[in-house]
């Protein structure tokens, strides 16, 4: 064979991106870490004052702001995401089983996907604007009073957490679907069609044949675009900046977790460094455990 | 006779069965379709008809002058140079570094690979939000950032944007699958031959991979464009990318209130090209998403 | 019940626009309670059919009549067959029991009875203790048991079997189709089989039915077919080892090879000219005095008697077989026949129907 060659050369291919991949990757995963651990760490000065405690978590969890952008995280990521992952299985399954206008259709299901986040939530913005919104205008059909769904301070009383909540879990649910859609669409093709003419020859009504053949025969790919969906959705902040704006003071009430990581590089605090740090590192504790669940989930995966 | 009956009620069930999935199919397309066309409609209206209520479906006016008053306003072309540059050289170094990468631990042979591959693998799954503050300070230090009076190196907010992000594990891992595909043959073929190992990359490996590079190449344009919160942070005014300019520069100081014909306008600007991009490289990208789903 | 399909045709169009004929105005009527093969070389438009009668694919002109029903617009759903795929087809993520209660469930019936149901077919079948598995635990042979159950238990009208020995090795095959021949007599279900091989076909069939081109050639018991072909396909199609098929002429009222004359019938005075003549394996007898001589290459013992590769200028092969009991002294190289005349078909150049 061919190895006693001097593998040096082989560094060369890989000795810049290594280096960049350290300095901006592995070293600031660590750096980050201690800086959580030390609430004494002086940002202005990049010097660490080496007292390691646990004080910069128990700040933050004592921390009014930083539990709620914790519990609106929550809610987003698990109500948004089961809804979208139906939503998307049902239209790829309803997409998988026509054959004209099929292209033309998934085309549209995938536009969103190449979309920027905070551009379209700004035009999501507009739609629910409190005086203008095309919704507003449509509920007035109905005969609905303007609802102030997502506007701050305008004279009007702001637009209640629900509203708002409301606003931007439909906006998610609108904007990941197109993923979803496509990785379900390829789990729908790679079923055998046999396995639905024997449900034929077995006299097995449509209903029966979705939940009793194509659900479970796609159901490591479900697990998988749940969980994958899940960690995604831990690090929202686009979406937020693009419907509510980024003024901190205004939608402190919305933001999640990575919107108070980001936060702490502005305040002005001396601690708030190690106070981002520590959020930093529970989302990222957070996100572990889901991929730890992923890996087992994948390892008990039968491939039919 | 029985079986007549069956037939009509069977093709009854048929078609009402085919009705419901295309109004499904309809309604969801419009549904997501709707924030689209309201984008562009609005982004033609005037500045009066904005203010209507409730709002017109289609504009009176079509006021195409929207656009020009909003790449005047906040400055879009200088953002869109910006994102060109940023996008540019991150999407071109990072491509090269990808392959070189992939090629490495995919085909050549060296102490250590197993290693690096694994400790590459395990970091994919960290999210960059843990990076962010420690590659801010970084990037502080090297004089990168424009704290209010200019950095201390000249386009220094440049280098910030594109070097900390370029490396895209998840692209290299996406490669060295690819590559790994090629067979040995080829590869000890060459060998035969008197190939060098830097020969065979470009004249067997890159040409059998270029779909996935495409691919690659398209998602890194797309991510660089859709980047916000790292430009946010560390470029200023001159550097910012065309998603920073969007939010803010839209407000009317008269009235308080935004000027979104003009917000739309820039919206429409934005979004584009990346539409222009899938509707060339639809299949390039439909590809590498699925891929990425499947895969696991 | 009685199936008959009167002048079934099936039209495939690729993407080019191509046509592709599979099945051509077949008619056929597949009498009650047989065990019947439908029986062709690859392409001949039998899975096709079988397809077509299980409502999985649509006709594109003829009627299927179940008894006197006309079932041809009717969905797989309503007809009431069992299919046993070729592959199987068994819900990989369902346990055998679940398999085979499938399709009692989707008809309704009583979980208490379903469950009986079920229960006594895998013993007919002989797969009761597998009930509890999962279809990737079974071997091949257990996992078509389990199809045929599946298929059975919802009681058909009829039972169709795509290619069922194919998938088994050779030991598990003469197993197998003992036991579909078995299972069909207990349950007296009309039964339909597709297959290429007609050793497989002749074995249990009550009738066969010979396809090609998509058109029926022969229909009738095995024996009876293979004693009197209707052309020179079905001749060459049935028999192990292949009929041997030579050049000849008739002249008058004789039959000749090359110059021996080797039948004489007055049948024969209808066709004069060239023909093709073929000849069974076991139709040669040994004779000092033959009528044809055939030398061979070699000496095949199979046992119980012996074959001979054969060769002679007007064969149509470059070699054919030749079957006598091991009791017959063979002389090296050559030796001289006469010919069997119930075991030697005459057939028109140009049709291939049989004239003799």
């Amino acid at each position: 064979m061919l190895e006693k060659k001097k593998d040096y050369h082989a560094w060369l291919y890989l000795l810049i991106p290594l280096a960049l991949l350290s300095l901006f990757t592995f070293f600031p995963l660590f750096k980050t870490i201690l800086i959580s651990f030390d609430n004494g760490y002086n940002k202005w000065q990049d010097a660490f004052s080496f007292a390691f405690s646990l004080d910069s978590y128990k700040a933050i969890f004592n921390y009014p702001p930083f539990l709620r952008t914790l519990w609106n995280t929550v809610l987003i990521v698990f109500i948004s995401v089961p809804l979208s992952t139906i939503v998307a299985l049902l239209i790829a399954v309803a997409l998988n089983s026509i054959k004209p206008l099929q292209k033309i259709f998934q085309s549209i299901f995938f536009l969103p996907y190449v979309t920027n986040t905070i551009a379209i939530g700004m035009v999501f913005a507009v739609l629910f604007n409190l005086h203008t919104g095309l919704i507003n205008g449509v509920l007035q059909l109905f005969g609905v009073e303007k609802l102030n769904w997502i506007n701050s301070n305008d004279g009007f009383f702001m637009g209640s957490y629900f509203r708002r909540m409301f606003v931007l879990q439909l906006y998610l649910l609108w904007h990941t679907l197109a993923f979803k859609i496509l990785v379900f669409i390829g789990g729908l093709q790679n079923i055998s069609k046999q396995y639905y003419d024997a449900a034929k020859v077995d006299s097995a009504p449509k209903t029966r044949v979705f939940t009793k053949i194509t659900v479970p025969l796609l159901s490591p790919l479900i697990a998988f675009i749940l969980i994958t969906s899940f960690i995604g959705a831990f690090k929202t902040y686009d979406a937020v900046i693009g419907i509510f704006g980024a003024d901190w003071n205004k939608t402190a009430d919305i933001q999640t977790i990575v919107g108070f990581v980001y936060q702490q590089l502005k305040t002005d605090s001396v601690d708030s460094y190690s106070k981002g740090a520590a959020a930093a590192v529970v989302l990222f504790v957070i996100i572990l455990a889901f991929t730890a669940i992923n890996l087992y989930v994948s390892k008990k995966r039968v491939h039919y | 006779m029985y079986t007549e009956q069956q037939i009509k009620e069977q093709r009854k069930a048929k078609i009402i069965s085919k009705i419901i999935t295309y109004s499904f199919l309809t309604i969801m397309a419009l549904v997501i379709l709707i924030p689209f066309y309201w984008m562009i409609i609005t982004s033609l209206k005037s500045a009066v008809e904005i203010e209507q209520f409730p709002p017109t479906l289609f504009p009176r006016q079509i006021v195409a002058y929207n656009y020009v008053e909003a790449l005047e306003r906040a400055n879009l072309l200088r953002y869109f140079a910006n994102t060109l540059i940023v996008s540019g050289f991150s999407t071109l170094f990072g491509t090269f570094f990808s392959i070189f990468v992939a090629y490495a631990l995919s085909r050549l042979q060296f102490k250590g690979k197993e290693i690096i591959f694994t400790i590459l693998l395990a970091t994919m799954m960290i999210p960059g939000e843990m990076m962010v503050i420690t590659n801010y300070i970084t990037v502080s230090n090297f004089g990168w950032v424009d704290s209010g009076f200019g950095s201390r190196v000249t386009n220094g907010p440049y280098y910030a944007m594109i070097f900390p992000f370029m490396i895209s594990i998840f692209h290299i891992y996406l490669l060295r699958q690819t590559f790994k595909q090629v067979p040995n043959e080829l590869y000890y073929a060459a060998k035969v031959d008197g190939t060098s190992d830097w020969k065979y990359l470009w004249k067997v490996m890159v040409p059998l991979a270029k779909p996935s590079i495409i691919t690659i190449i398209i998602l890194k344009l797309m991510g660089a464009w859709n980047s916000y919160i790292w430009p946010n942070l560390v470029a200023s005014e001159n550097y910012r990318l065309i998603t920073n300019g969007l939010r803010a520069a839209f407000s009317n100081s008269d009235t308080g209130r935004t000027e979104f014909q003009l917000q739309m306008a820039a919206t429409v600007m934005v979004t584009l090209p990346l539409f222009i991009v899938f509707i060339f490289f639809r299949k390039y990208i439909m590809r590498g998403v699925s891929r990425s789903g499947i895969k696991g | 019940m009685d199936i008959k399909l009167s002048n079934l045709t099936k039209i495939f169009k690729d993407s080019k626009g191509r046509e592709t004929r599979a099945v051509d105005h077949f008619d056929t009527l597949i009498p009650n309670g047989k065990l019947i093969g439908l029986l062709g070389p690859s392409g001949c438009g039998k899975s096709t059919t079988l397809y077509m009668i299980a409502g999985l694919l649509t006709p594109t002109e003829g009627r299927i009549f179940f008894g006197d029903d006309d079932v041809t617009d009717l969905t797989p759903e309503k007809r009431g067959i069992g299919l046993v795929f070729q592959n199987y087809a068994l819900y990989p993520h369902m346990t055998v029991r679940q398999n085979i209660m499938f399709p009692l469930e989707n008809l309704k019936i009583e979980k208490e009875e379903a469950k009986i149901m079920t229960e006594d077919m895998a013993r007919l079948v002989g797969i009761h203790e597998l009930l509890d598995r999962k279809p990737a635990q079974l071997s091949g042979g257990q996992q078509q048991r389990v199809a045929i159950a599946r298929a059975l238990v919802k009681k058909p009208k009829v039972l169709l079997l795509d290619e069922p020995l194919s998938n088994l090795d050779a030991r598990l095959r003469l197993q197998t189709r003992e036991e579909i021949k078995r299972i069909q007599k207990e349950t007296g279900i009309t039964t339909i089989f597709v297959t290429h091989d007609q050793e497989e076909a002749m074995s249990i069939s009550d009738e066969i039915v010979v396809m090609n081109f998509g058109l029926e050639q022969q229909k009738g018991e095995p024996q009876v077919v293979y004693d009197q072909p209707n052309n020179q396909f079905v001749a060459k199609f049935l028999g192990t080892p292949p009929i041997g098929l030579f050049n000849g002429t008739v002249k008058g009222n004789k039959l000749y090879i090359g110059e021996s004359a080797i039948l004489t019938n007055k049948i024969l005075e209808k066709t004069q000219g060239e023909v093709i003549v073929g000849i069974r394996p076991e139709g040669y007898t040994p004779s000092e005095s033959g009528a044809l001589e055939i030398s061979y290459s070699f000496i095949e013992s199979i046992g119980r008697d012996i074959s001979l590769v054969s060769n002679h200028p007007e064969s149509l092969t470059p070699s054919f077989r030749l079957i006598v009991a091991d009791t017959i002294k063979v002389t090296p190289n050559s030796m001289k026949f006469n010919v069997k005349k119930e075991k030697c078909f005459v057939f028109n150049k140009d049709n291939g129907e049989r004239v003799l």
